[in-house]
């Protein structure tokens, strides 16, 4: 499952990684954008099986941030 | 001896009309009965029988039949195939209109349209909730498919007349198209039973034939697209007995019209309870986030909230709650989601819940931690100009009293639509932690500052100076300059915000205001 920014947004923090099992409602990173810290979080239970994106990124509302293996 | 004595022979029109009655009373006949069953749905009558005070319902029109020649070989369709009526919930009086799937799949026909009609004639003389329990076809496509279609659609026209009258609300309990899709986007709520129920423009016959797409009915317009995706619908519930009681629960806000106000719920909750969970909820530091529903229900009496479009539009908060037992409208901002950033669905939302709480006299209540309206090239192209416009009208044109809490930041229009001061906030108190401003620092050091910050050499100078400037801005920034201005009301403890907006409801409940004559505005839409 594709799990994508729902804003235009800086990167801030990479709070997962390829591999690491998730539960719904986890955060995976933080954007930054509207001067706030913004957590993208698991719509689902799963395991990280891509990151697309690291700190300092650029991202715009859909672009992809992590895809998920769900559970 | 009545029974010997021709003159007096009841006993088989007694008999007779008894049998007819028995007959509508089982709706489409067992089979059917069961079929409905078996698709997760309650038989018509059982959902009135749960929705209504028992004993409460009167119906109109139990022993209409579709009169159509044409349908002659079909035999009688009981009520018509829509059972109409006036009942009892919590003791106030609504009227119903249930469409019976079991009958000709709940069609619209032209004799339970007559019944509907008698039915909204009744809710304006008296000024009841009307609510529509819909499972339905839409049309029934039969006999009269013809250009008589020329005199239709006074229904719709009707439930507009009705709008911010009384309360309209619409379930949907089964798979609902065309006619009766249209039916909900003119109510003022939208409950759905998930998996069960869905509403489009055309069923997916006619979407086939009409643009070649292959879908389903709950892939076109079922509950996760209408309270996720579309925002048409408000509410997704589990199955038929929750969608009756939310519908309930809904009702119980409102009052039954618009001259008269909604009920008072007794509470064991004291007006000046602290609420210093508070203090664990929301953090000091301004970009953190949190879940602004936590406050919400840390305030509202006895933690009863009733979100609305809780789904869709996730950056603000919308709903119903009661403070010392009156109903009021909450919107909040939502840091958990965008950080609480107003885009055009957020903007929608909240205009829509605005006109709703004043069209009742719904005091409002509004929890500033807003940072502004998102911006950028993404909401230019989707209107989001036309879109805050929309919120900013629905704000100015509310006449209930209106109280505002800034929690943080509170910025830009995004104070404006909040319920700033100048939009006769009735009470605006800060907390300790209240940013308002036109922006946030950083925002005008980039503006105000820029040429100073390229003349900054690039790297750890430029940004020192972008710190200190920011700092310098953030000193003008807090509730003590706005307090010292009396342009806030007070500042209070987070704690006591419950308390505070009490007060403020209490001090302004004799709010009046008169604008002046007008037919109406024109909302930016």
């Amino acid at each position: 499952m594709d799990v994508t920014a729902e804003i235009t947004a800086n990167v801030w923090q990479v709070r997962t990684e390829v591999g690491a099992t998730v539960a719904e409602g986890d955060e995976l990173v933080i954007l930054e954008s509207m001067k706030m810290e913004i957590p993208v979080e698991s719509p689902i239970d799963g395991t990280v099986t891509q990151v697309h994106v690291k700190p300092d990124d650029q991202v715009t509302e859909g672009d992809l941030v992590v895809t998920i293996e769900p559970s | 001896m009545a029974d010997t004595d021709e003159r007096f022979n009841w006993g088989p029109l007694v008999a007779d009309l008894a049998q007819r009655k028995a007959t509508a009373l089982q709706m489409g006949g067992p089979d059917r009965v069961e079929r409905q069953r078996s698709l997760g749905k309650l038989p018509v009558r059982e959902r009135l029988d749960l929705f209504c005070d028992p004993g409460t319902f009167v119906e109109y029109g139990m022993l209409a039949d579709h009169m159509d020649p044409n349908l002659a070989a079909k035999g009688s369709f009981a009520a018509d195939g829509c059972i109409t009526g006036v009942g009892e919930v919590d003791g106030r009086p609504v009227a119903v209109v249930a469409y019976d799937f079991t009958i000709m799949a709940g069609s619209m026909g032209e004799v339970n349209e007559q019944k509907v009609t008698r039915l909204r004639e009744l809710v304006l003389r008296q000024r009841i909730p009307i609510v529509w329990l819909l499972d339905s076809a839409g049309a029934r496509v039969g006999g009269s498919t013809g250009s008589t279609f020329a005199g239709a659609g006074a229904l719709f026209r009707e439930q507009v007349t009705l709008s911010g009258v009384v309360p309209q609300v619409a379930a949907l309990m089964g798979h609902c198209a065309a006619g009766t899709a249209y039916i909900p986007a003119l109510t003022d709520f939208i409950v759905m039973v998930k998996g069960i129920s869905s509403m489009a423009l055309a069923g997916r016959h006619l979407v086939k034939a009409a643009t070649g797409e292959d879908v389903t009915e709950e892939e076109m317009g079922g509950s996760d697209v209408h309270t996720k995706i579309s925002g048409v619908a408000d509410l997704a519930v589990e199955d038929d007995v929750a969608c009756l009681d939310a519908v309930k629960q809904y009702l119980s806000f409102l009052p039954s019209n618009n001259t008269s106000r909604a009920p008072r719920k007794h509470t064991a909750d004291t007006p000046d309870r602290r609420a210093e969970e508070i203090y664990d909820i929301v953090p000091t530091a301004p970009r953190r986030a949190y879940d602004m529903v936590k406050v919400v229900k840390a305030i509202v009496d006895d933690g009863d909230f009733f979100e609305i479009k809780a789904a869709w539009a996730r950056n603000i908060v919308c709903g119903f709650g009661r403070m010392d037992g009156e109903s009021v409208g909450i919107v909040a901002s939502q840091p958990k989601v965008l950080g609480g950033a107003l885009d055009v669905n957020a903007a929608d939302k909240a205009a829509r819940f605005v006109w709703l709480c004043d069209a009742f006299e719904i005091p409002l209540v509004f929890l500033h931690d807003v940072p502004g309206f998102v911006v950028g090239t993404v909401v230019e192209k989707q209107g989001i100009i036309r879109h805050g416009a929309k919120m900013l009208f629905a704000i100015s044109e509310a006449t209930v009293p209106k109280i505002s809490v800034v929690l943080r930041k509170s910025y830009g229009a995004g104070y404006f639509v909040m319920n700033g001061r100048a939009y006769e906030a009735d009470y605006i108190v800060a907390w300790p932690t209240a940013e308002i401003a036109v922006m946030g620092p950083d925002g005008v050091v980039n503006i105000a500052f820029r040429k100073q910050l390229e003349e900054a050499p690039e790297g750890p100078e430029r940004d020192r100076l972008r710190i200190e400037l920011a700092e310098m801005i953030r000193a003008n920034i807090d509730p003590w300059v706005a307090a010292g201005h009396a342009l806030v009301d007070d500042v209070i403890d987070p704690a006591d915000t419950r308390a505070a907006v009490i007060a403020g409801l209490r001090a302004n409940r004799n709010k009046q205001v008169s604008r002046p004559w007008r037919k109406h505005g024109v909302m930016p839409v």
